[in-house]
């Protein structure tokens, strides 16, 4: 199972005098129980091809394969609910989704429109507000009671409260403190590998990318400059460079490293061990 | 939501755009006034050729206003049953049992119809060809007369060019909170009674929620800059009436005039 783009194209305003394509020609495959993350500039057609993913948006050619099922262009999709609570997609800023009187009640309007037995979907809020961090006391509080990074916690809570197979996120963690932020991603990395999701993420943080994703897709005018683990993609020294993209603190002080003349272990991503390396480095001189 | 005609600038470059959104007005106004004069099939006649000529002038082409006119064919249809059937004036065209209908009936419809067509090219001919904020401005310069009786004409058109800037803002707010539900499985086209007035609330609460946001930060950001309504203020862009804008203004009032005087002797 996997997901799988062939020949993807998204043009908006299709047939109107002002058409603007957004995506061009994608080919890609994401591999189920990844975390990947998406970069790119502004407008270079991230957000556009992740609401491909439940069907928010539908190609203007080629097709996308999730898990089985397709979406073609000019093709009529039958049962799109089943693609909807099989991907779950968190857009950016999600607290503007927010609108009913409890904290409960929201999170639970997701799987109750999947058709979900209401006390069933309640229990499954109760279950995903723990999981986010949030206590019963928040239970029956009004979600516009609370601060921006809890809003969000619920929003999120709402799009997991129905099991989803696939969670995509927006920017995730756009507007929030380091340390919302950071909180935010163990979640998402514990959903990852505790709850076994396949995550893929729009993100404009190459410390998040380097810290929690497998592979990274960068995206330049609607077409993909590039795809691979992140791994070898920061170690790329030149890709990095010269696809523009801001590396993270750990590979820039790495590359000014080896470029005061210290032999830098290629695999350290961490400060631990990079200074393991340099300190091995010190002694055998 | 992009194929919405009604109401749209069309960034063109015509003897009409380039006139003083002050006239504009004025003339939109006479012209609606002419409509209601019933000069009969001759006034409607040299409306529509006026209007057919300023509609070629402005470069917007006809197919533009036939599109603007697109979401009153009902509207007109449904007038030409009702007239069919309530208007039993005038000579019997035909009849089928209880059914029957009359010229009358027919000449009604018809003068309802061209007015509506009037109306709709003559207004979309002003959006169309005035920007927006244009616009404001030229309502704010004619209200202003009405200042001394106490009419806030500035709070007036600030209010309306508010209104107009956020009409784009909502439609793209609206759209992606409607794509943010639709994520979480709310179907806004399908469901039972109650299941719809639920998605319908799940659009409505966070769009006024995010509305109400977005009043009060535009008003921080402008008390920030400064902005007092009852202050004077000079403008950036001066409103020029140049021969030009004169000449329509008076040809529009001349409209008038000529149709009571058509309607007085027909």
């Amino acid at each position: 199972m996997s997901i799988t783009f062939k020949n993807l194209s998204h043009t908006y305003n299709e047939k109107t005098p002002f058409p603007s394509a957004a995506l061009n020609n994608i080919n890609l495959t994401i591999e189920e129980g990844t975390f990947t993350a998406i970069i790119g500039e502004t407008g270079s057609g991230k957000s556009t091809l992740v609401q491909h993913l439940n069907a928010l948006l539908l190609p203007t050619a080629g097709e996308v394969d999730v898990n089985g099922f397709v979406i073609k262009a000019d093709e009529k999709i039958k049962n799109l609910k089943s693609l909807r609570r099989k991907v779950g997609l968190v857009f950016q800023f999600p607290e503007y989704q927010l609108f009913e009187e409890t904290i409960e009640s929201d999170v639970a309007f997701g799987p109750k429109n999947f058709g979900i037995e209401e006390s069933i979907a309640k229990a499954k809020a109760r279950e995903v507000l723990e999981l986010v961090g949030l206590d019963e006391s928040y239970l029956n509080r009004s979600p516009f009671d609370l601060s921006g990074g809890q809003k969000r916690r619920v929003a999120i809570a709402g799009i997991l409260a129905f099991d989803p197979e696939i969670l995509v996120l927006d920017e995730p963690t756009a507007g929030l403190d380091p340390q919302g932020a950071k909180e935010m991603m163990e979640l998402f990395k514990k959903l990852h590998t505790d709850y076994g999701k396949t995550i893929i993420m729009v993100t404009h943080d190459m410390e998040h990318v380097l810290n929690y994703c497998d592979d990274v897709i960068l995206l330049k005018n609607g077409e993909i400059a590039m795809k691979s683990d992140v791994k070898s993609f920061f170690k790329d020294d030149l890709t990095v460079h010269e696809l523009d993209v801001q590396p993270p603190h750990i590979v820039d002080l790495k590359r000014r490293l080896t470029a005061c003349g210290f032999a830098v272990d290629e695999e350290a991503f961490d400060l631990p061990s990079l200074v393991a390396s340099l300190k091995g480095e010190l002694q055998h001189e | 939501m992009s194929n919405m005609v009604l109401g749209r600038y069309l960034p063109l470059d015509s003897k009409i755009h380039s006139m003083d959104p002050r006239a504009k007005i004025m003339c939109m106004l006479f012209l609606l006034i002419a409509i209601f004069i019933p000069a009969g099939y001759v006034g409607y006649a040299i409306l529509l050729a006026i209007v057919f000529v300023v509609v070629l002038m402005s470069k917007i082409g006809l197919p533009y206003i036939f599109k603007a006119m697109k979401p009153m064919l009902f509207m007109m249809i449904f007038l030409f049953v009702i007239n069919m059937l309530v208007i039993k004036r005038g000579n019997l065209l035909f009849e089928l049992g209880w059914f029957s209908i009359y010229d009358e009936a027919i000449f009604q419809t018809l003068y309802i119809v061209i007015r509506l067509l009037l109306m709709i090219s003559i207004t979309t001919l002003l959006t169309a060809t005035t920007k927006p904020l244009d616009l404001t401005l030229g309502i704010e310069d004619l209200l202003g007369p009405f200042q001394k009786i106490g009419l806030p004409s500035h709070i007036i058109a600030m209010m309306i060019s508010i209104a107009l800037r956020f009409i784009p803002t909502l439609i793209e707010e609206t759209q992606r909170i409607m794509k943010a539900q639709a994520s979480r499985g709310v179907d806004f086209e399908e469901g039972k009674f109650m299941e719809k007035i639920r998605s319908i609330l799940s659009l409505i609460v966070p769009l006024f929620i995010s509305a109400f946001q977005r009043a009060e930060d535009l008003a921080y950001a402008m008390e920030a800059r400064g902005y007092a309504p009852e202050n004077k203020r000079t403008r950036y862009k001066l409103l020029k009436l140049r021969a030009f804008d004169v000449v329509a203004m008076i040809f529009c009032a001349l409209v008038i005039a000529g149709l009571v005087g058509v309607a007085i002797l027909v």
